[in-house]
């Protein structure tokens, strides 16, 4: 039975009497554990609509908002709040019960709210068998579009057609649009369970009372911030120079979720459309309101400063785009019952998601451990820079003929900095190879050689930057949507500053590399940059979208994986049928305050599916920790090896790699190499079908039926009759 | 089942309090007291290389736990907490005017000092539980025994030395073993009080004062005003220490808000300051003794430094919340502590609450080497060192500490390797000593007899040449090359060094030489500064290895040649000076014959001279630059035909002259720079109206 209390108002000592008084007064018409066989006529003001085999679909026709039933207990999840405790203004109460809601831009103003509880809104609601149709129309603010809301097996799909968006005032502009996003929202402690955060690998934030610790909630925009709009933040700098904060983890995938455990009814929130303009919001109780709440926030149109002097403080219009960015909009929310009702759950929703939708493909699974390679960079030398070679093509054919030696006989390998001129020397316009590496002949015959080996090996291309110091990049680079050119500063002492590349000179430059290069018959290509980037930006005085951008970027991709053996670096969810493995997968979180629990949530969407590689254990400072990190998440390893010392690279922009040496890291390989083998044996092919955190041990059970127990802490423990060491694992 | 087994396991750590566990039994409780996350850390780690620009290295501290509150009691404000070997946390509540006592896991063991304490600041607690309180606005130290029973209260030391209208304002506190209590006071300049508890307190005098700040210019400029207007000015008093810290052995640090050495200081029991640390911050909040010869101090924006006992900076690390809210960053910063097994405590007084963060394994590492490289124990200490280095091999503290280590050892070529890595000049020195001892060991035998043969030759070969004039050719080719216009005038600044009034005789009458010789050896001189400068020995070079801005050094050269001799003739010409501007140019230029004779003698010295023997590198530059001085102003004189003392008015007026042309320069560039500025912004919003 589920209590409210609002125990922020509750002394502790009248704690019992109130809670007594409460149950009384504001018990829920039924969320119980009642099985109905029958539909319900009503749920909280909303009346029944339709069905699928599992859940039942309820409407309120006032503000649009639905309940779904499971049908097997009666549980529900509700889009709107059907409590209210008394605290919330008109605003919140439009926003919390409405099925769509608004913010509006007028003038510099970008928080006007619109919705349908609180504004005249002309509707029509068309019913049918699947759901129904809503032509709204605000009269006050004159726009307006069509809701489809569709029920079926694979959930509840809430879309907004891009055709169907009219804004007629000269006035008002739409800025933002969330649709249901008080979807399985919950008052306070009133459900047990948690909400799921795509921030990392994936986080949770528990449904208990936060005591109002967090002013706002998770904020991240899908697929990484826009670097197109210039972000306003307050930092505070070491030395007024230094950012010592580090950035926070990209929002690889559009996903969210709420599950209410002790209900045993979950949902899985898919942005399916518009993902690539808008941002995923986690908000738990306290922030505002003491509901919590998770949703999807389509963006349409931005304020931004247009500086008008060099100097930011003379002078500068705060304004807002002219036009909207142009895209359908879709959130799907997929439901989940019974033991499916977890985060587990979600990632096998996720997983099943994507592949029937073909947007991730099985891969093959073999164990290859990763030893990536830095072929050269440059440093300064009296007139202009000279090379620092530290991994040549011969000491290549050295170093894996030592790890043959040491029985590693499976690799992927990506070799970095091979290009003439070095690492930083973007963008690659042609197949040319660094001669003091060996040159391109040396290169394609090492490449020729490894064909039909156990080691796969690929050519690294940063397809993004573009480096002002060696090559012309007057044209063809981006700027931002106020038309200063992007400067992307690296803090380093050869080359400062790197530009973009405009999306659709990535990709021609792509084509002429892939041409001369395929053209020497070796066809293995890593590529970054562009995988993880999306940017609003205006080249020769035309400005382009989010979309613009993934369009031009997917295009791309998808052609070079039809050309190529392609790898992409940390790629975004659009891209992940195109690799052939997912390169640095990040294993944590961006440790935000209010997430209590980081999960292993995308490695569970793709173990078993597509091989993930974490990022290199060379810069971990806990490496124990890392490594049980990898076996929980059943990401495999990598690192980035040298011939040479990396000190030698102290005065290169690569002077973050304090640590490669291949002589200092050989016997780890091996170690590594053998361990990870074993367990890939073990668990090949298959999912994860549970994942357990109690304290500091962890249980991570694969669907062939292996579990393997962790223990993170330094002493010994046992789960489940399993004795396990400190920081160590056992498989079973 | 999976969420019944994490339930359960959270439910483990939780414990609910008072009459509301019941009835909230059902309901999650928000693990409030501490939150706990396996995460990375949202800042970086970053440590100072030998020229002390920053670098990025491994997480040295991630963020291990929060505590929000103690037990059931929640935090208000607090400004200062202790950290006992045993474990027990004491936190002085200052909101709500009381010390609330913990264990580190955030459970609640007691609190008191309720009703005495009225705007408690800072708080000490000594092994045995004794707590002492500074509070400020009761201007008293009160004392509290184990059991939180006050049993001795302190006020304001009344005797004269003590200042007679110096207020007592207590803020921060530490006693050391003997009971003496060291106070920081507000609004008190004289430095730490120090009380010993003798017959209920007795003043003992001030400690640790910090030194007045005055600069060259401020004693100039004083002596210059007049007492009125000295009295005007801001009185340059000594900054106050804002806080502090004491070891085991009663040596005390201090922090003091400021730039410059007195941000961090180790006084010893005589209050002489035993560190200097190489970077510091400007508003440090705390500052805490690790257990490794290390100490830490926090800064209120929330940056950790870690330092060793000589004040190198180990890392740097953490950073103020910019309203992204991730665990480990701060708000404001007001204590810090350190457990026995090196985790920090860092309080925040915005938040109210405590981050713990836990050493990495790397941070370990260097711990150990820390702890035995300070110890003498140099042979041990190349084990972790070594790991140190194998997990970040540009490490500056780990590689000046092996190339120490290997000095002792004897391994100087090592030691010379990491010496240079880690720009430890000394350690090169020496190193290099060594390594050129034992080099002349070996070879001084071949050398002898090197020289013994080579002199020998030189023998043979004039005695060959008086018989046989075997050397007329080579001479007759050398004579004729030297004849060659261009040669000869350039070979006349050798004459020109010696005979300076002759040589400018020879420029101003007899054309000896043209402005064509002058820009060969101006460009010459050019090259062997570039070269000098970017290519001499490690132990002289003024910049930094890996860097090269040759355009700029050029420039900066023939932006002050032109200066000189521009403004120089520009005087002449006005005084009756004879010079034409080519004489001027060519005699100045000539001048520096001595700089392109001796530098390459420097140059080359540079490469085979220690410290030990430093002087003859800077005698010869010195001896060099004298020269060139002596050869300017005879050929100022020389040239203008002028007398000694307008020579002198002269060259105070280029000097003048050069003076104003930099403040035109500088001006008139502010405003084009303003100009253009105003163009810039009124073209862009033109554009902008327009275009939109």
């Amino acid at each position: 039975m589920a209590h409210r209390i609002a125990k922020r108002i509750l002394g502790i000592t009248l704690a019992p009497v109130l809670a007594l008084c409460l149950l009384a007064g504001a018990l829920p018409t039924g969320s119980g554990a009642v099985l109905t066989a029958r539909a319900a006529e009503e749920i909280a003001g909303h009346s029944y609509l339709t069905e699928n085999s599992a859940y039942r679909l309820y409407l309120n026709e006032e503000d649009l908002s639905v309940v779904v039933e499971d049908k097997a207990t009666g549980a529900y999840l509700e889009s709107s709040i059907s409590y209210d405790d008394g605290q919330n203004n008109n605003i919140w109460l439009g926003a919390m019960r409405s099925a769509v809601v608004l913010t509006l831009i007028n003038k510099n103003d970008d928080t006007l709210q619109a919705d349908l509880v609180n504004d005249d809104v002309t509707r029509k609601v068309t019913k049918s068998d699947t759901g129904f149709t809503a032509e709204l129309y605000w009269n006050k603010y004159k726009l307006g579009f069509t809701l489809e809301v569709s029920f079926d097996e694979d959930g509840l799909s809430a879309r907004i057609a891009e055709d169907s968006i009219r804004e007629d005032s000269e006035q008002y502009f739409i800025g933002t649009i969330r649709l249901y996003p008080y979807m399985g929202c919950s008052y306070l402690t009133d459900k047990e369970g948690y909400m799921l955060v795509p921030d990392g690998n994936g986080a949770l934030i528990y449904l208990d009372d936060k005591e109002g610790r967090y002013p706002s909630g998770f904020s991240g925009t899908i697929f990484g911030t826009d670097i197109g709009f210039e972000e306003s933040k307050v930092e505070t700098l070491l030395w007024d120079k230094y950012n010592t904060i580090s950035d926070a983890e990209i929002v690889l995938a559009p996903v969210f979720g709420i599950a209410h455990t002790d209900d045993r009814i979950a949902f899985l929130g898919i942005v399916e459309e518009g993902a690539e303009r808008a941002s995923i919001e986690v908000v738990p109780n306290g922030a505002s309101v003491d509901y919590n709440r998770a949703y999807a926030r389509f963006v349409l149109r931005r304020l931004y400063t247009q500086p008008t002097s060099n100097n930011s403080t003379a002078g500068s219009l705060h304004i807002y785009e002219a036009d909207r960015s142009h895209s359908d909009l879709g959130v799907r929310f997929v439901f989940l019952s019974g033991d499916d009702a977890d985060y587990v759950g979600m990632a096998g929703a996720y997983r099943n998601y994507l592949l029937q939708s073909g947007s991730l493909v099985r891969k093959e699974d073999t164990y290859r451990t990763r030893v990536d390679f830095l072929g050269s960079d440059r440093q300064s030398w009296v007139l202009g820079t000279q090379g620092v070679v530290m991994t040549t093509v011969d000491d290549i054919y050295e170093i894996f003929a030592d790890l043959e030696a040491r029985g590693v006989t499976q690799t992927i390998s990506l070799y970095k900095g091979w290009q003439d001129g070095g690492l930083y020397n973007l963008p690659i316009t042609k197949y040319k190879a660094e001669s003091k590496l060996g040159g391109t002949g040396d290169l394609t015959k090492l490449m020729k050689s490894l064909e039909g080996t156990g080691r796969e090996f690929y050519l690294y291309n940063n397809a993004l930057l573009i480096n002002p110091d060696e090559t012309n990049a007057t044209f063809n680079v981006i700027k931002q949507v106020n038309k200063r050119r992007y400067e992307y500063k690296t803090y380093r002492d050869v080359y400062e500053t790197f530009y973009f590349l405009t999306p659709s000179r990535s990709k021609l430059l792509l084509e002429r590399f892939v041409k001369s290069y395929t053209s020497k018959g070796v066809s293995n290509l890593a590529l970054a940059g562009i995988t993880n980037k999306l940017f609003t930006y205006t080249y020769s005085s035309d400005k382009y979208t989010r979309y613009d951008c993934a369009k031009l970027y997917n295009e791309a991709i998808e052609e070079l994986s039809t050309q190529t053996n392609l790898v992409l670096e940390q790629p975004i969810s659009p891209y992940w049928d195109d690799t052939n493995v997912f390169l640095d997968m990040p294993l944590y979180t961006s440790s935000y305050i209010l997430e209590d629990e980081s999960i292993p949530f995308l490695s569970i969407v793709l173990k078993g599916v597509l091989p993930m590689y974490a990022e290199y254990v060379n810069f971990e400072a806990n490496e124990k920790e890392f490594f049980l990190k990898m076996i929980e998440s059943g990401a495999y390893p990598s690192f980035y090896v040298t011939k040479e010392d990396s000190s030698e690279l102290i005065y290169t922009n690569s002077n973050d790699i304090y640590s490669s040496r291949y002589d200092s890291y050989k016997e780890r390989i091996a170690e590594y190499d053998a361990i990870f083998r074993e367990l890939s044996e073990r668990t090949k092919g298959a999912v994860i079908t549970e994942h357990v955190i109690d304290g500091d041990l962890r249980k991570v059970s694969y669907s062939n039926g292996v579990t393997i127990y962790l223990n993170y802490s330094a002493s010994p423990a046992s789960c489940d009759g399993v004795d396990i060491e400190g920081m160590s694992y056992v498989v079973k | 089942m999976k969420m019944a087994a994490l339930k359960q396991g959270r439910w483990k750590k939780r414990i609910l309090g008072g009459a509301l566990a019941l009835s909230v039994a059902a309901c999650v409780l928000g693990d409030s007291a501490s939150l706990t996350t396996k995460a990375d850390a949202p800042y970086k780690s970053y440590t100072v290389d030998g020229y002390g620009s920053v670098t990025e290295t491994q997480t040295a501290y991630l963020p291990y736990k929060t505590l929000t509150k103690v037990g059931d009691e929640a935090l208000l404000s607090p400004t200062d907490f202790c950290l006992l070997k045993d474990g027990s946390m004491y936190i002085l509540d200052s909101g709500n005017a009381r010390v609330v006592v913990s264990d580190l896991e955030g459970n609640l063991i007691s609190t008191f000092g309720e009703g005495t304490l009225v705007t408690p600041r800072g708080i000490f607690v000594t092994e045995d539980h004794i707590t002492y309180v500074a509070d400020r606005d009761a201007k008293s130290i009160f004392v509290f025994d184990a059991q939180g029973n006050l049993t001795q209260t302190y006020g304001r030391p009344d005797v004269p030395m003590y200042g007679e209208t110096q207020d007592f304002l207590p803020l921060k506190i530490v006693v050391n073993s003997s009971g003496t209590m060291y106070i920081v006071c507000e609004s008190n300049t004289n430095g730490i009080v120090e009380i010993s508890p003798v017959d209920g307190g007795t003043f003992l005098g001030y400690f640790g004062t910090n030194a007045t700040n005055a600069s060259i210019w401020t004693i100039i400029w004083r002596a210059l005003l007049t007492d009125a207007q000295r009295a005007k000015m801001r009185s340059n008093i000594p900054s106050t220490p804002d806080n502090m810290a004491i070891d085991d052995k009663g040596i005390i640090y201090t922090v003091t808000r400021g730039e410059g050495k007195d941000v961090l200081k180790r006084l010893n029991i005589a209050g002489v300051n035993m560190i200097e640390p190489d970077t510091t911050d400007t508003t440090p909040a705390a500052v805490a003794v690790g257990n490794h010869d290390n100490c830490f101090v926090v800064s209120q924006q929330g940056f950790i430094y870690e330092y060793n006992n000589e004040g190198d900076l180990l890392f740097v690390f953490g950073g103020k919340d910019d309203g992204q809210s991730r665990i480990g960053l701060a708000s404001k910063a007001e204590a810090i502590r350190v457990g026995t097994d090196d985790k920090l405590y860092i309080l925040d007084s915005d938040k109210s609450q405590i981050q713990i963060y836990e050493p990495t394994e790397f941070t370990n590492y260097l711990h150990d080497a820390l702890y035995l490289f300070s110890k003498g124990r140099y042979t041990e200490s190349k084990t972790p060192l070594a790991k140190v280095l194998e997990m970040n091999n540009l490490f500056d503290y780990a590689n000046m500490a092996m190339g120490k280590a290997l000095y002792k050892e004897e391994d100087y070529e090592g030691a010379l390797k990491y010496a240079r890595l880690a720009k430890d000049l000394d350690s090169y020195s020496d190193a290099f000593w060594e390594i050129r001892n034992e080099w002349l060991k070996k070879h001084l035998t071949a050398m002898v007899l090197l020289l013994i043969g080579l002199l020998i030759l030189k023998r043979v070969i004039k005695v060959l040449d008086r018989k046989k004039h075997i050397l007329d050719g080579p001479r007759a080719a050398l004579h004729r090359f030297g004849e060659i216009k261009l040669i000869r005038e350039i070979r006349y600044m050798f004459y020109f060094m010696r005979h300076p009034i002759d040589g400018c005789y020879g420029i101003k009458r007899e054309g000896r030489v043209s402005v064509a010789s002058a820009n060969v050896l101006l460009a010459v001189g050019i090259v062997f500064y570039v070269i000098n400068r970017y290519f001499c020995g490690f132990l002289f070079k003024t910049v930094r290895e890996g860097r090269f801005d040759v355009a700029s050094d050029v420039g900066l050269v023939l932006i002050a040649l032109l200066l000189v001799v521009g403004c120089n003739y520009l005087m002449c010409t006005i005084n009756d000076g004879e010079g034409k501007l080519k004489d001027i140019y060519c005699s100045f230029v000539y001048s520096f014959g001595p700089y392109l004779v001796i530098l390459p003698f420097v140059f080359l010295l540079s490469h085979i001279v220690t410290y030990n023997e430093e002087f003859f590198v800077s005698f010869g530059t010195l001896f060099m630059f004298v020269w060139v001085a002596v050869l300017i102003v005879i050929s100022v004189r020389e040239i203008n035909n002028y007398t000694v003392g307008e020579t002198v008015k002269i060259i105070l007026l280029t000097l003048f002259t050069i003076l104003i042309v930099c403040l035109l320069a500088f001006i008139l560039y502010v405003l084009w720079a303003q100009v253009l500025d105003f163009l810039q912004s009124f073209v862009r919003e033109v554009v902008y109206r327009i275009g939109s």
